[in-house]
């Protein structure tokens, strides 16, 4: 009983806290993101710039997958959020069939719920791709996906999904004419593509290891992939000012700063907030 | 939350019962994997189980390794291992991962069975003229049936559950469904495939729990008292 009442006193001392801290709180920018290393250094340079602007600025990184953290915007917890056009377009609109880059972004803007809004788009990009090893490149003298059609049979490793994917087996066959033999190959996609399980694997476009263990991307001129550009989404708490600074954040970056940055995250194990700064820095954005 | 239908739907769409990640291919690989893994493991862990419980030495160890099972992150091994083993030997490195989680309960069970018997049992059985060995086959392994077979059940619907990880080291497997229809945001398939994985599991259990009442049963006959 006595325990009873003690752990009832702790739960109101909690959630009195708990209420404290969302009023303090109220008036700074809530930036998220998502589990996944580039994205929190997209968003600690949102972060970093709407400080140098002088705003409040709080931190709540790393909110996991989209499905988690989707309805938490929606709710008004999180303010700004780094995000990607192609991949966000087909979370609220399954059915997409835009691949080019500014049709996406019309086509997200109009299919985003009201409460949101899609600030401007930068040149990065962090999208789906296949690629292939230089040597097995070499041998098949590929460097477009439509080499591929020359070639009896091609395997292509990926995530589950892409087995059901527009871009994947299916998109592959009627648009290209290249069928595939689909391996999911899960969180070991560039892993076995080097061991060469598979011929051919979906990697996502900023990725070092596509540098790191020199991958050749082959390149899309049908415009099968979704393209996927980073794209700030704001709640309309944002003022004009703030998402002035972040535009002018989105517009610097360019898909090479994204992989460089991606980079030095994983061969120097630098914080985000380390990495965010000094690209900020070179490209005059903040002091 | 779901519609019935369209779950059931999704289990009777003929186009999900075909190709590499069909159905009957994915029960198939689940089948495998958690029958190579409890395998592999009985191996180890019956040889040891029953020297422990027959010579009464290293009970210590039975309660260490039950105890420290329980503190392994088995999705941490998983890639762990698939890391180490490099992802052409990704089979073996799952099925090692998985031995890691049959071994503590088949061991818990073969000992715990043959310690319970009573000791006037074995003593009368020697008294008998019965070798060491034959003691073992004849007497006390019989009696310990019951509970060598309720550490298969545990081991069956620890591995059997846990093989759902599988798809995220390029493996099917019923987990297939869940991981890809999460992604998809396909809430019918991931049910439908979460239904399937509770039917092998409550199937296999359901056997192996029959076939532990019939040793009971026999057991009980044999020495004349009733059966637990």
């Amino acid at each position: 009983m006595k325990n009873n009442l003690k752990l009832g006193l702790a739960a109101i001392a909690v959630s009195t806290l708990g209420l404290a801290g969302c009023a303090q709180t109220s008036d700074a920018i809530v930036i998220g993101s998502q589990a996944y290393y580039s994205n929190e250094i997209v968003a600690e340079a949102y972060a970093q710039a709407l400080e140098e602007a002088g705003y409040e600025v709080e931190r709540n990184f790393s909110l996991g997958q989209r499905d988690v953290y989707v309805p938490a915007i929606l709710e008004g917890e999180v303010d700004l959020f780094p995000e990607y056009t192609g991949n966000l377009l087909q979370y609220f609109n399954p059915d997409a069939s835009e691949t080019e880059a500014s049709a996406v972004y019309d086509a997200l803007t109009n299919a985003l719920p009201e409460g949101l809004s899609a600030l401007a788009m930068s040149p990065a990009t962090d999208q789906d791709s296949y690629n292939v090893t230089q040597e097995f490149a070499a041998a098949n003298n590929l460097s477009s996906i439509t080499d591929l059609a020359n070639l009896g049979s091609v395997t292509l490793g990926g995530a589950p999904e892409l087995a059901e994917r527009p871009y994947g087996p299916t998109g592959l066959l009627s648009v290209y004419g290249v069928s595939v033999e689909f391996l999911a190959t899960g969180d070991t996609t560039v892993e076995s593509l080097v061991a060469g399980d598979v011929d051919m694997a979906n990697v996502y476009s900023a990725d070092p290891r596509i540098n790191q263990l020199g991958l050749v991307t082959l390149s899309d001129p049908e415009g099968l992939f979704l393209s996927s550009n980073l794209v700030p989404i704001a709640s309309s708490a944002l003022d004009q000012g703030a998402r002035d600074a972040i535009n002018a954040v989105s517009l610097a970056m360019s898909a090479d700063d994204l992989v460089a940055m991606n980079v030095r995250s994983v061969e120097e194990q630098l914080s985000a907030s380390q990495i965010a700064g000094d690209w900020l820095r070179s490209e005059g954005l903040i002091n | 939350m779901f519609d019935i239908p369209d779950f059931i739907g999704w289990l009777l769409n003929p186009e999900n019962w075909q190709g590499r990640y069909g159905v009957p291919n994915l029960i198939q690989e689940h089948f495998i994997l958690t029958l190579s893994a409890i395998a592999l493991a009985t191996l180890i862990a019956m040889p040891i189980g029953i020297a422990i419980g027959h010579f009464n030495r290293g009970t210590a160890l039975v309660v260490l390794l039950g105890s420290a099972s329980r503190a392994i992150p088995t999705m941490g091994l998983l890639f762990a291992l698939v890391m180490a083993f490099g992802v052409q030997l990704r089979e073996l490195a799952v099925v090692i991962a998985l031995v890691a989680i049959a071994f503590p309960p088949l061991l818990a069970g073969a000992y715990a069975g043959i310690s319970a018997i009573e000791k006037h049992i074995p003593d009368s059985a020697t008294a008998q003229g019965l070798t060491s060995w034959q003691l073992l086959r004849i007497v006390e392994i019989p009696l310990a049936m019951p509970a060598i077979i309720g550490g298969f059940r545990i081991a069956w619907i620890q591995v059997t559950s846990t093989v759902v990880l599988a798809p995220l080291v390029g493996l099917g497997g019923l987990g297939f469904g869940i991981i890809q229809g999460l992604a998809l945001r396909n809430f019918d398939q991931v049910v439908a495939s979460a239904l399937l994985i509770v039917l092998v599991t409550v199937l296999g259990d359901q056997l192996l729990g029959f076939a532990q009442k019939n040793q009971a049963f026999r057991l009980g006959h044999l020495s004349g008292g009733k059966s637990k």
